[in-house]
């Protein structure tokens, strides 16, 4: 059991390492957005702006997966599990952490696919004529990376432990 | 099994299993795709729900989220609340309860800046509940006010809900946000009304405060002067076109970080903080986001939300009982499931029905928006209650959610008003 602990916390805190290329996102978007504006004013614009901004949206959100799951940030509706006696929270928790582990391995799996159909079509963005293949790869990264703090999450529900 | 059998099974299995505990995005993908899968295939599924989720992380429109959350994240950890806060008690804080009507005040004016009910809740709750204790105030009233309070967070503009609302419906967001500042006015107003008449049946819940002079109120509207800038400048470069909702988000942002930073309010901990909040609350958002998408393809095979609006025109009933029905729906949702899941579970359901009834959409985001806050501050769920109480360690769960009754009756008010007087909402937007 402690050593699952010890790992859970190694890996909550490699989420938060990861979750800086989405902060970093976030901080160009802003930085982009506004100069593209400001530049307008002076009949200039920062080309390709919207389409990078698109991209660096998908590297904000791919990398901010394990962080957010490892925060338990996202919304789930908790009125009626807490009611229940433990076995079936404990089973019901950890069918949950597994079926969130199996839909993130797949669309990792998928992406991964779908991002080598779009390098072998060299499909590439409007303007900058970016390839647009490692953006996906970015999100089956996200996906990948999002893996361990499910299954730890699992190991943990298994072992009937209840932090949230 | 037909197509449409097998899409009912999965709208029950939805409303089932969103009480297991699984996230709702990723309930809603598990079964947008087996659903699909079912009915075309299972390649196709997976197919499609990479791309769907490239499509969705990718999407420029949808940027405006983060960028929207990070300007209110900002303001959340500069300070701007206490400046607020401020500027309103000294106008007000002389008469009884005017605490609170400063409290709601300071929600008015932070909500302007702040999409998030949440955090408008968290916000001024940390910045005005001591200072309601140290005047003597019943915990119910000062917790009771903040915890509505944040409800204007999401009525009054930018908010986040509009942004989600109008991307599922393709309606405006420009629109949208204008539509929901008279009705936020309106709730404003009519919670000051409920404070007032409430403490002049109970005196004892909001006691006096000291008043000041006119130079003491005028030198603290400096405090006020920012958010009013930077409101003007996002809301009016969005109103006029000048730019997208994005670009208005990222001017937002950008503004309430130059202002934190020139105050020197916002410490290098603040900043961060406030970035990996915005992380969290967008990757959580948008995965719901991407939920909704594969399990909107889903029922677009099914073509369920087609017939449904066929079936709901069919009965025989009024529009307005529909109307009311609907809002019903919505009523008692929102008792149990976050506003914004609450939105995209039901949008694309109730969507096709509105519009064939001939409702307005804008109107109908102004009221599933201000019905879903209602649910937001009633038990069992309410997740600004628990926001409170977390602030608020020593005040029981009861106490707040009986704070929160008269603010209660003003949001059913504006709702009520709403329905017969459409214009409320409707009247700014027509001016654009």
């Amino acid at each position: 059991m402690i050593s699952v602990i010890r790992a859970n916390r190694y890996i909550a805190r490699a989420a938060g390492t990861v979750n800086w290329i989405a902060a970093a996102a976030i901080v160009l978007m802003m930085l982009v957005t506004t100069g593209d504006v400001v530049l307008r004013f002076f009949r200039f614009s920062i080309p390709g702006a919207y389409e990078t901004i698109g991209f660096l949206g998908a590297l904000a959100i791919s990398f901010s997966l394990p962080y957010t799951a490892a925060e338990k940030g996202h919304i789930a509706v908790d009125f009626l599990v807490p009611r229940l006696p433990r076995t079936a929270r404990i089973v019901i928790h950890s069918i949950n952490s597994l079926v969130s582990l199996v839909l993130f391995a797949v669309i990792a799996w998928q992406s991964m696919v779908y991002g080598s159909v779009l390098k072998a079509s060299n499909s590439v963005s409007a303007t900058l004529e970016m390839p647009i293949y490692p953006f996906v790869y970015g999100v089956a990264a996200g996906c990948i990376l999002l893996c361990p703090v499910l299954v730890m999450d699992l190991l943990l529900r298994l072992r009937g432990a209840e932090t949230q | 099994m037909t197509p449409t059998t097998i899409g009912l099974i999965g709208i029950a299995a939805l409303f089932l299993l969103i009480f297991s505990r699984l996230p709702v995005g990723y309930l809603m993908a598990v079964i947008g795709i087996v659903g699909f899968g079912t009915i075309v295939s299972f390649d196709a599924a997976l197919n499609l729900t990479a791309r769907d989720v490239f499509s969705v992380f990718s999407s420029y429109n949808l940027t405006v989220i983060p960028l929207f959350v990070f300007m209110g994240q900002i303001a959340f950890h500069s300070g701007i609340s206490s400046r607020l806060f401020d500027a309103a008690y000294r106008f007000v804080g002389h008469i009884p309860g005017g605490l609170a009507i400063a409290t709601i005040g300071a929600c008015a004016g932070f909500s302007a800046i702040c999409g998030s009910t949440n955090a408008t809740a968290a916000t001024m709750g940390a910045a005005t509940l001591p200072e309601m204790k140290r005047y003597n105030y019943k915990p119910e009233l000062a917790t009771g006010v903040v915890a509505a309070g944040g409800s204007l967070g999401i009525l009054i503009p930018p908010s986040v809900v509009f942004i989600v609302y109008g991307i599922l419906t393709e309606q405006s967001i420009g629109e949208l946000f204008v539509a929901g500042l008279l009705p936020g006015l309106l709730l404003c107003v009519l919670m000051v009304a409920s404070i007032l008449i409430w403490t002049r049946m109970r005196p004892d819940l909001g006691p006096k405060g000291e008043k000041f002079t006119l130079r003491q109120k005028l030198a603290s509207l400096s405090g006020l002067i920012e958010t009013l800038v930077i409101f003007v400048l996002v809301m009016g470069g969005l109103f006029k076109g000048i730019f997208t909702p994005t670009e208005a988000g990222g001017i937002g942002a950008f503004c309430t970080l130059a202002v934190a930073l020139i105050r020197r309010n916002l410490s290098m901990e603040g900043f961060v903080q406030a970035l990996f909040e915005t992380t969290r609350i967008t990757c959580m958002i948008l995965v719901i986001v991407a939920g909704a998408t594969i399990f909107s393809r889903f029922m677009a095979v099914t073509r369920i939300p087609f017939d449904i609006a066929g079936w709901i025109t069919a009965l025989d009933m009024s529009p307005a009982m529909i109307m009311c029905l609907i809002i019903g729906v919505y009523f008692l949702g929102g008792c149990f499931i976050d506003a914004l899941a609450l939105v995209m579970l039901t949008i694309p359901i109730f969507y096709p029905v509105i519009l064939e009834l001939g409702y307005d959409p804008i109107w109908f985001g102004v009221v599933i928006v201000l019905v879903t806050q209602i649910g937001v501050i009633t038990p069992p769920v309410g997740v600004n209650v628990y926001v409170v109480s977390g602030v608020a360690r020593d005040v029981p769960l009861n106490t707040i959610f009986k704070g929160v009754v008269p603010m209660l009756i003003a949001m059913i008010i504006t709702t009520l008003l709403l329905i017969p007087f459409p214009q409320i909402a409707l009247y700014l937007p027509s001016l654009l």
